[in-house]
């Protein structure tokens, strides 16, 4: 085959051509750390890489969306328990204004401390976040959700709960409206309530009541109407005799599954009532509280009536704290889903950046060598082509 | 005898010096592009006889031929329309790879940057700064789309400009071929036959130029006039004459050029070109800038789509039910300007899931309406009608045609190539994003059962009464009413859809136990909707709800790079298909320098010894006449 210069030449500079355009590729992987910067290089890997870039993205997302769901649990947390303390501090003014020797003007000042706490109440029912958003208000975060009315408070907010997505199919409550909190509170025992007829003229007190046997409990209301003074019937609501007897102070009355006891003296024509338990607000506990001991205590029936109306304070409020603390134990739930996902998305991103990297970095050791190979062959054919270009009958003749 | 010395030498003289000549010229035309290889035909002059032996009477130069083998200049002209077409195709394949491929700026960042405005949207919904941010994201998403589909429009301008300068060049090679012609056969008849190389030389360069620009094919006629054929075999010079090539608009889109001939009546004929520079430039229209575009349009269309039907199925701050967050351009249906009446087509997307990234042509023909894919011209079962109350569907579309047509009309519908380039962020107003769900739901305070009632989503946010205000309540703990009427049974845990929500009620009611479902208004922190929003980024929402967006940016950008990888190695391949081709023809037709030394020195010596004969003549002549002098 007859090989002519100017092809020679011509060809010789399209190699050169080529193995600088390679070197150039290697040198900009090598400075970029990339395995490949167009999708051309490596189409498939470019695109699971993009694939792989998004759950990267997304779970990161998961993690500020987790972040951001706990510290508005926290801030929610801390504020029940501050609600707790006040709780427990108005149960024990309750207590201590239950006991009798307290005078009239004892129970002024305890009124005046109840509306203390009903104050503060009021103030941590209203906690906002950090961005402003009242966090008790449901779904309407931007209304103030409580204020103080003659009969306790009202709820501006809804019953909405909102949900944060913290990792793919899964959400989280990052609140509980104000209407669960602090309105749906059960009264009495939780099951059924027992209250003194207000017009009592006798001094039988409420004591501790139960529920004996649930499933003789059918939830109907009852009246333990006293035909004498120590004589009792119960009636059901549609006025049917269930039991009767003799009272003595002390003693529990028991029908239908549930027991209460009453002591002290009541009077002939006396009536005690048995109903199934409502929601109560806790501020309408709070207030009741406060127009009772407000109220004076001039004769017996007086102070037996305060005694039956702190006696269902005191059960409202313990309803109360069971209530906070079942809100409380489902926060401790849910922040512990959260830092059980970001330890599985922490891990979950580590893989994927090595993922990403096995795929899109740069394997150096391979590199380099390629550019060493490149530029020795570069040099090689440099002088190979000195070498020729040299050679020319015209030189000898 | 020494006269016929005399004679031979001097033609042997004459022979070698112009032997020595061609040598010359050739070792001067050793680069010149397109110059053949000449070398000169030696024969013997006629024996003269002097009765009993003939004696020769010298050399005659009787030809001057080029080293051609039409063959191998064949095979490199095919070989050169091949990588013509792979040279100008890969431009636009790895711009297209640059453009796309390049992560950053590009369009699946935006994508995650806006699913993720909208889960900061979810975590503070009341939040002016992370719905700004959100509007933000959603303009730099739509600014990607129309960046990216703005760079393509301008890589087809690109095209068109390179398609008339090629056009231009073409027809100006083939004038100068046909001239050549003409020269050729004029200067063929005069030599007596003798072929006139360099003309020659000049017109096979031409041709082979050509071919880099088109493909061609030859036939050459007995007087030596060279015909030359392009496309489909329409002819571009024909001995002397030359048909030139036009550029027409496209029947459907007069901004995109396309190639005729003078004698195709304006008939396109860009689809008979598919190879040299042209077929490359025609090729990276259909091959590479269009389903990418197509692609890209059909992603915006099921994006926008998805995101603005979750905007309007929720509520914005001001209790109203969110505004369209994107527009987009629908898509396009044009008639043919060869059609010969003015019925018009509207097109219309039934089923963004059922979308293709194809084009296609709606033809009436006979009475009956065909749909055929522009991209294999492949047939799409069509059902329907074409009228309103029957418009023809096919692939998610649904199209009306506004008249019968005549026979023989066509319409190019294009679903999506317009959408990326016209999609826009329209919200501006921050508080218009619906970040809440539209219905909410809550359990009387006075209920003394322990059954809960769901937050309630929404299934249709068209229905008229979504916002109504809906009491269920118990009659007794198996039975409720809605509104005061009916008596249903209840099951714990089963959807009660109405009004186009959709709610669940749980565990173990009371008789008088009411739930009610009413307008989520005034729950500006409410983020149902906004969770839905940032969840869509993994639904499937295209190819029939198995393609996420971002699973379908992911294989545009696998199918452009392989796209660019198959044609960059396509051309790797034909580079070296073309050397070898270039070395075959050289080593017929070139120059080797080495080669015209010996030949150089072989005429010389030749010269030498003729002029030594001459000399040895005229001594002989001389001692003859010493001889004579002396006698």
């Amino acid at each position: 085959m007859r090989v002519t210069q100017s092809l020679n030449q011509a060809q010789f500079l399209a190699a050169l051509t080529q193995i600088e355009s390679n070197l150039s590729q290697t040198q900009n992987q090598i400075s970029s750390n990339l395995a490949f910067t167009t999708p051309s290089q490596n189409p498939v890997a470019a695109g699971s890489v993009n694939n792989y870039d998004q759950a990267l993205a997304q779970s990161q997302q998961y993690d500020a969306n987790a972040n951001s769901a706990q510290t508005r649990l926290s801030t929610e947390d801390s504020a029940l328990s501050q609600v707790q303390t006040e709780l427990q501090t108005l149960r024990d003014l309750a207590l201590q204004a239950n006991n009798g020797s307290v005078s009239s003007e004892g129970h002024t000042a305890i009124a005046a401390q109840a509306t203390q706490i009903q104050n503060s109440l009021l103030s941590l029912a209203n906690t906002q976040d950090g961005n402003g958003e009242y966090i008790f208000g449901g779904f309407s975060t931007t209304n103030r959700p409580f204020a103080l009315t003659a009969g306790g408070a009202s709820y501006a907010g809804d019953q909405g709960q909102r949900q944060v997505q913290v990792a793919a199919g899964q959400t989280i409550a990052d609140g509980d409206n104000g209407n669960i909190v602090f309105n749906q509170i059960k009264t009495g025992n939780g099951t059924f309530d027992a209250s003194a007829a207000a017009g009592n003229t006798g001094t039988g007190v409420l004591g501790a009541s139960a529920v004996q046997n649930p499933a003789a409990y059918d939830g109907g209301t009852y009246a333990v109407n006293f035909t004498a003074a120590n004589t009792y019937e119960v009636r059901d609501s549609a006025n049917v005799l269930v039991t009767s007897g003799t009272y003595t102070s002390g003693q529990s009355i028991a029908f239908r599954g549930v027991q209460v006891t009453l002591s002290g003296q009541p009077a002939a024509g006396d009536s005690f009532t048995v109903a199934p338990s409502t929601n109560q607000s806790i501020f309408t506990t709070v207030q009741n509280l406060v127009t009772a001991l407000q109220t004076g205590t001039g004769t017996s029936a007086t102070q037996a009536k305060l005694n039956n109306s702190l006696g269902n304070a005191i059960n409202n409020i313990d309803q109360a704290l069971a209530q906070t603390s079942n809100v409380r134990a489902t926060i401790g739930a849910r922040l512990n889903t959260i830092t059980t996902q970001q330890s599985v998305s922490s891990s979950q991103q580590i893989q994927l950046k090595a993922s990403i990297s096995s795929l899109q970095s740069l394997d150096y050791a391979s590199a380099i060598t390629a550019l060493d190979l490149q530029n020795t062959t570069l040099s090689a054919s440099m002088q190979a082509y000195t070498l020729t270009q040299g050679l020319t009958l015209f030189k000898y003749l | 005898m020494v006269s016929d010395i005399f004679g031979i030498s001097v033609s042997a003289l004459q022979a070698f010096q112009a032997a020595m000549a061609v040598t010359s010229n050739n070792i001067a035309n050793a680069s010149t592009p397109g110059y053949s290889k000449e070398s000169v035909v030696l024969s013997a002059a006629a024996p003269q006889s002097n009765g009993t032996a003939s004696v020769g009477s010298g050399v005659n130069l009787t030809a001057t031929t080029r080293a051609f083998n039409q063959a191998t200049n064949n095979q490199l002209n095919t070989s050169q329309s091949s990588l013509g077409q792979l040279n100008s195709l890969q431009t636009y394949t790895s711009q297209i790879d640059n453009i796309v491929g390049t992560t950053a700026g590009g369009i699946s960042t935006a994508l995650q940057d806006f699913y993720s405005a909208w889960s900061a949207v979810a975590n503070t919904p009341t939040s002016a700064a992370t719905r700004q941010a959100l509007i933000g994201k959603a303009q730099s998403v739509a600014n990607s789309f129309s960046r990216i589909s703005s760079q393509l429009n301008g890589l087809n301008t690109d095209i068109n400009t390179r398609i008339t300068a090629d056009v231009q060049q073409i027809n100006s090679i083939g004038a100068s071929i046909s001239k050549l012609n003409q020269q050729i056969v004029v200067s063929t008849a005069q030599a007596g036959g003798s072929p006139p190389n360099t003309l020659l030389d000049q017109r096979d360069k031409l041709v082979s130029d050509l071919s880099s620009l088109i493909g061609v094919s030859t036939t050459t006629d007995t007087n030596g006039a060279l015909n030359v054929f392009v496309g489909n075999g329409q002819p571009l010079v024909l001995q002397g004459t030359t048909t030139t090539l036009t550029t027409v608009g496209n029947p459907f889109n007069s901004a995109q050029l396309e190639i005729s001939s003078s004698t195709a009546a304006g008939n396109v004929i860009s689809g008979y070109i598919t190879s040299g520079d042209l077929g490359g430039l025609l090729a990276a229209r259909t091959q590479a800038i269009r389903p990418v575009q197509n692609q890209l349009g059909q992603i915006a269309t099921a994006f926008s789509q998805a995101v603005n039907s979750q905007q309007n199925a929720g509520l914005d701050l001001g209790g109203q039910f969110g505004a369209n967050l994107f527009s987009v351009g629908g898509p396009s249906a044009t008639a043919s300007s060869k059609n010969t009446d003015n019925t018009s087509v509207a097109v219309s997307i039934a089923n963004v899931g059922a979308l293709t990234a194809n084009d296609y042509v709606l033809s009436y023909k006979a009475g009956a309406y065909s749909l055929t894919r522009s991209s294999d011209g492949s047939t799409v079962a069509l059902s329907g009608a074409g009228t309103v109350a029957s418009p023809l569907t096919a692939d998610g579309l649904s199209i009306v045609v506004s008249a019968t047509p005549a026979s023989g009309d066509q319409f190019l519908i294009q679903p999506t190539a317009q959408a990326a380039g016209s999609f826009a962020a329209v919200l501006t107003d921050p508080s218009k994003i619906a970040a809440a769900g539209a219905v909410q739901t809550s359990a009387a305070n006075s209920n003394v059962g322990n059954a809960t009632i769901s937050s309630g989503t929404v299934l249709n946010a068209a229905n008229p009464n979504l916002l109504n205000t809906t009491s269920i309540q118990f009659i007794t703990p198996t039975t409720y009413s809605v509104n005061g009427a009916g008596s249903f049974a209840y099951t714990a845990g089963a959807n009660i859809s109405l009004n186009g929500w959709q709610v669940a009620i749980s565990g173990t009611p009371a008789a008088g136990d009411t739930f009610t479902v009413a307008s989520n208004a005034g729950g500006t922190g409410d983020n149902r909707n906004a969770l839905a929003s940032a969840n869509q980024q993994t639904q499937g929402i295209l190819a029939n709800g198995t393609t996420s967006v971002n699973g379908a940016v992911s294989s545009l950008i696998t199918g452009i790079g392989s796209e660019a990888q198959q044609v960059n190695t396509a051309q790797a391949a034909q580079s070296a298909v073309n050397t070898q081709a270039q070395k075959n023809v050289q080593s017929v037709s070139g120059v080797n320098l080495d080669e015209e030394a010996a030949s150089l020195l072989q005429w010389q010596q030749s010269y030498q010894a003729a002029a030594q004969a001459l000399k040895i003549g005229s001594s002989l002549f001389q001692s003859l006449l010493t001889a004579v002098q002396a006698a």
